[in-house]
């Protein structure tokens, strides 16, 4: 039989039945040169992959562990406002009374605005795990059902939801976070952000996967 | 003797589904590490490694229903981060692939001369695997690098066995013919 590379090379990675095995082994045993070429095999097999293994063994970068832990921000604990299990005029109409009564950091009407540039395609693509300037903080449904999200940046802060028009910013706060720093380290301008973020939503904030199915909807 | 009560079944029916949702992040978490190292021998270096190893947990989550809990995860991973690098390939224009990985030359800092070491070792071999074929790279990594039995790599890039070895093979002849040299 004819011995050809793609053979050795089997031979050499464990992957041949026991009888092809014996063949290779009587043909190395009359020829060098089969068994260097051999040789050659297993040392480029661990050669490859002891240079890949460091990279096994450092810790994952944390933007993509992020997006495996539920919850990149942690929110302050939910205010019990209402029971769940009143009825949903009800809860509308106590959220209606608190949002106009408790909501000091709201723009008076008409100064409202809409994100551009650079803001608005970070709340149109950027996830809450990724870097950038801004980052997203967090994303949820507000009680209209509309998509928002939380954002922190070196120019401002801010809440924004989606609206027909794009994202109009519910509130904005001068920028809480010099750029480059690790917005992930929650700052303490981000508490008053985050509650009212809480105060807006319906439901849970959105988890990973949850942000890239609604991204891919055009969050709408 | 009087009848047990049954298990109160609606409650954990709930933890169920609940501890499914975790083990698919979890099982994910666990298998990242070898992930990040096959989105790195893909790519030609550490941030279009990781950049691919998020495009690929990305569609993962998106996909998580399509996962069969109790299947083998490494595989369903190898396999949509495989695909999601061949689509990258077909977006982009490819830059001349004689470059060093910037990580080769700087941010040494305090390492020891053996990290130095293996540095250049990892630029030299990437360098290498990054002139082969599409087709003879995605081998090799899957079978040299990340220790695939042939079935296994076969069904991740889904094409017979005598394919995969044929690619194999080639492959490996370029890597020893190349880093034979610069040995």
């Amino acid at each position: 039989m004819t011995i050809d590379d793609s053979l050795l090379m089997a031979y050499a990675d464990g992957e041949l039945d026991p009888i092809a095995a014996k063949r290779v082994e009587q043909a190395m045993a009359n020829d060098p040169a089969l068994e260097r070429r051999v040789a050659d095999h297993r040392a480029l097999r661990d050669r490859m992959a002891r240079a890949f293994s460091p990279i096994a063994e450092e810790p994952v970068p944390d933007r993509l562990a992020a997006l495996l832990t539920n919850t990149v921000v942690v929110l302050p604990p939910r205010r019990p406002r209402v029971s769940p299990w009143w009825p949903a005029g009800a809860v509308a109409a106590g959220l209606a009374l608190s949002l106009g009564l408790a909501a000091p950091w709201r723009q008076s009407p008409g100064s409202a605005d809409h994100a551009g540039g650079a803001l608005g395609e970070a709340l149109d693509t950027r996830l809450a795990a990724m870097d950038g300037d801004p980052r997203v903080l967090v994303s949820f449904r507000n009680q209209q059902g509309a998509y928002c999200r939380v954002f922190a940046g070196s120019a401002r802060d801010g809440i924004a939801c989606r609206d027909g028009e794009g994202w109009r910013l519910v509130r904005t706060t001068p920028g809480s976070h010099a750029a480059g720093t690790d917005y992930r380290q929650a700052a303490s301008g981000d508490a008053a952000l985050l509650n009212a973020a809480q105060a807006m939503m319906a439901g849970d904030p959105l988890d990973a996967a949850g942000e890239i199915r609604a991204r891919q909807r055009g969050w709408r | 003797m009087g009848m047990k009560r049954p298990p109160a079944c609606v409650s954990s029916a709930r933890r169920d589904i609940g501890a499914t949702l975790a083990r698919f992040e979890d099982e994910l978490l666990e298998i990242l590490p070898r992930l990040r190292r096959f989105a790195r021998s893909l790519s030609r270096d550490a941030a279009d490694g990781d950049d691919l190893c998020q495009v690929a947990i990305e569609k993962a989550l998106n996909a998580r229903d399509q996962w069969q809990p109790g299947t083998r995860m490494d595989s369903w991973m190898y396999r949509i981060t495989r695909n999601a690098w061949i689509d990258q390939g077909r977006a982009r224009t490819r830059a001349a692939q004689t470059f060093l990985p910037e990580e080769a030359g700087v941010a040494i800092g305090d390492d020891g001369a053996h990290a130095i070491e293996a540095r250049l070792e990892l630029a030299l071999v990437q360098r290498a695997m990054a002139e082969l074929p599409d087709e003879q790279r995605e081998a090799v990594a899957l079978v040299l690098v990340e220790g695939l039995a042939y079935k296994e790599a076969a069904a991740v890039l889904d094409v017979p066995m005598g394919t995969l070895t044929s690619r194999l093979v080639r492959g490996r002849q370029a890597l020893l013919a190349r880093m034979g040299e610069a040995a």
